[in-house]
């Protein structure tokens, strides 16, 4: 179905591409294409959907072959209608507000007859089961709906092959669960997958072959048994994500020092209009330690990190700092958040700047180079932010928190979409800081940075459920 | 449902049509109340009882000012005499407009398919439907952002107003280029690219109810200039 053969493709404007890749996928078939963050897995299926070298330019050599024909020859909509793509991240990819407009998009750029484009929007919504959540504002829906609701709207042309380019960055498990199984029902209907993606613990069921991509080339293929069976330094050394999936469990050396409890929130609530977002949350942190705040998408994670950093005031109940009561204003002098949306985070021209924009002394510009150096960020540091790639920009992010100085960092998803290696290096740092006597809380969808950094889980429980809100803390040992 | 109670798009359009010919050709400022009436009318035949109680009370709000204005003297430095009559006169096309560009964006897309007008144009008019709610929350994370890094103090922001500028517009303008690239892929993987007519979900024809209210626009409408010219 999809047929590569030395194909070498580098981008006009950057020096990454791919080069001298062969790889042959049958049709119904599932393969994963995984490797370190910039290791050519995205171009791969830039390539196999035409939008490169057709928008993203670039020089490309070799054979690409869909279903037999030669890509080269074909009009961009004609691969369109072959090839089926989901992206990173579906919301900014919406040309509708509503569901049928969104799943009908594709449908009516191909001019098909108004009935058959309600019939076959119907029926991809129907084969996706989005049809209890139909009428609903598509930016209203959980992030698992609107990834389905992205693939229905490629479903409904009815292409051979779907390609998906790190589908499940911003789903949390459930999302992840019910992704899985769409694309196992489209595998099982004789549909041919190809997903770029970190996480691969989902993907162990459903894949067929892992490919392994390093610096823009096919390193090894292997099957599912065969990447079970990596010793986990081995694993770790290729950078890639656990392979077993299962609930997140604390580090096995997890401590956490006696002491005061640094950050408090006392009956905590936020209701935006009339919709409570958050009742009654009460709970507190302790100094020096590092504290996941997991639950499912839309729970409230989010507005309760931007209560407790100031960001957005509570309509009841209190915040304590260091055991006394603290406004909004002082609570941003004492906690910095760093969000998970990163095109709105950085304001300067250059990455050092972005570290720097303070009072300069010989100690601060020391430890901005050994951060920065640590966060493999050093050779950029003359860059513009906005040149960088999405997992050194979440680098920079997290940097800019632990420079900031203040004793409590309050980290959104900051490993959303990372490899395995760059996880790892984030855990280290956080750790490190915590270590330092920073208090570290991060939300996360994210096991593996659970495992390897946090010394307690505080678990929010979804919102539809009956009041009182319940904030499960489960903590490694008693504090 | 209230997208089932609404007109068509060719109503609207005419609808909009007949309010500017009204208030560009008829005699009399004070009786555009015709028209406004008949708006409010239309308004509610479609459901959309919100816009009709909001604008109502300014309309209402609108008509004491005339009556102080006219009766008792009042004479305003701010929203002077002049700007009440404006916002009385352009009543109906406020109100006609706005239920016109709140039409579901497939909807307006699926009578400019019908109409044969250029893919390209279809696809513009979507984006700009997009663009803006996306833009509000976009511009919200900046400011938070800002907030989070003391960079909105009152401090900063009076002795370095060019700089905090620059910090909103900088990720504001890098962000913007970002969607327009993302929502640009996303269309030309669909197929956004074919030549020929777009085809379109929203099948809807015109009902004796849209031709019915076409009607009444229109004679509404003459009916005003009649009047209007009669009473100039």
């Amino acid at each position: 179905m999809i047929e590569l053969k030395n194909v070498t493709f580098q981008y006009a404007d950057a020096e990454r591409g791919v080069y001298d890749v062969s790889l042959r996928v049958d049709k119904g078939e599932c393969v994963v294409l995984t490797g370190l963050s910039g290791c050519g897995k995205t171009t791969l299926t830039r390539l196999v959907n035409g939008l490169a070298p057709a928008y993203y330019q670039g020089s490309l050599s070799g054979e690409i072959r869909i279903d037999g024909r030669d890509i080269r020859s074909m009009k961009s909509w004609e691969i369109g209608q072959l090839v089926g793509s989901v992206f990173q991240e579906p919301k900014s990819q919406f040309f509708s507000s509503e569901m049928n407009g969104e799943v009908a998009f594709a449908s009516e750029n191909c001019g098909f007859s108004g009935e058959e484009i309600r019939r076959r929007t119907d029926e991809a919504i129907r084969r996706l089961c989005l049809i209890p959540v139909r009428d609903r504002p598509l930016d209203k829906l959980s992030s698992g709906e609107k990834q389905r609701t992205a693939i229905a709207s490629v479903y409904a042309l009815r292409p051979k092959v779907f390609v998906c380019d790190e589908p499940t960055a911003n789903l949390d498990e459930e999302g992840i669960v019910e992704l899985a199984q769409t694309l196992a029902e489209l595998k099982s209907a004789g549909y041919t997958l190809l997903i770029a993606e970190h996480r691969l613990a989902w993907l162990m069921e459903l894949a067929d072959r892992f490919v392994y991509l390093k610096d823009g080339r096919i390193i090894q293929e292997y099957i599912p048994e065969a990447v079970s069976a990596l010793p986990e330094e081995e694993r770790k050394g290729m950078g890639l994500r656990r392979v077993t999936t299962g609930a997140a469990s604390l580090r096995s050396d997890s401590h956490i020092k006696k002491g005061t409890l640094v950050l408090q929130a006392k009956r905590l609530s936020k209701r935006n209009q009339k919709v409570k977002i958050l009742d009654n949350v009460s709970f507190g942190v302790q100094k020096g330690s590092v504290t996941a705040i997991t639950g499912k998408n839309g729970a409230g994670k989010t507005t309760l990190a931007l209560l407790l950093s100031g960001l957005v005031r509570q309509s009841g109940g209190e915040v304590l700092l260091n055991e006394r009561k603290a406004r909004a204003a002082c609570r941003r002098k004492h906690v910095y958040y760093c969000s998970n949306d990163m095109s709105t985070q950085f304001f300067t021209a250059s990455v050092s700047e972005e570290l720097l924009n303070t009072e300069l002394t010989e100690s601060k510009l020391k430890s901005a180079r050994e951060l920065l150096k640590r966060m493999g960020l050093y050779a950029y540091k003359d860059a513009h932010p906005a040149t960088l790639s999405g997992g050194q920009k979440q680098r920079l992010a997290v940097a800019c928190a632990l420079f900031s100085g203040r004793e409590i960092l309050i980290l959104d998803e900051p490993t959303s979409g990372l490899d395995g290696a760059n996880m790892e290096l984030i855990a280290a740092e956080l750790r490190a800081a915590a270590n330092a006597g920073i208090t570290v809380i991060v939300i996360t969808h994210d096991p593996e940075l659970i495992e390897c950094c946090c010394d307690n889980i505080l678990e929010i429980q979804d919102r539809f459920d009956t009041p009182p809100w319940k904030c499960e803390i489960q903590y490694h040992r008693e504090p | 449902m209230r997208a089932e109670s609404a007109f068509s798009v060719p109503v609207k359009l005419w609808a909009l049509l007949c309010v500017l010919v009204g208030v560009s050709f008829g005699g009399n400022v004070l009786l555009t109340c015709i028209l406004t009436g008949f708006a409010f009318v239309y308004l509610l035949l479609q459901r959309n009882i919100r816009l009709v109680i909001s604008y109502g009370c300014f309309y209402l709000l609108l008509a004491l000012l005339l009556v102080a204005i006219r009766y008792h003297g009042l004479h305003m430095v701010v929203f002077s005499e002049f700007y009440v009559l404006m916002f009385w006169n352009l009543s109906a096309v406020v109100l006609v407009s706005w239920d016109l560009i709140t039409t579901p964006p497939g909807e307006l897309s699926a009578f400019l398919s019908r109409i044969h007008a250029p893919t390209a144009l279809i696809l513009g008019l979507l984006v700009v439907f997009r663009f803006f709610p996306t833009m509000r929350a976009e511009l919200k994370g900046v400011g938070r952002s800002m907030k989070n890094r003391g960079l909105t103090a009152p401090k900063q922001l009076l002795l370095h107003p060019l700089v905090s500028f620059e910090y909103v517009l900088v990720p504001f303008l890098l962000r913007v280029l970002q969607i327009a690239d993302q929502l640009s892929v996303s269309a030309v993987a669909r197929c956004a690219e074919r030549p020929g007519v777009r085809g379109s979900y929203y099948g809807r024809k015109m009902t004796y109810r849209d031709i019915a209210m076409i009607a009444a626009w229109t004679v509404v409408t003459v009916g005003f200039v009649f009047l209007g010219r009669r009473f100039a």
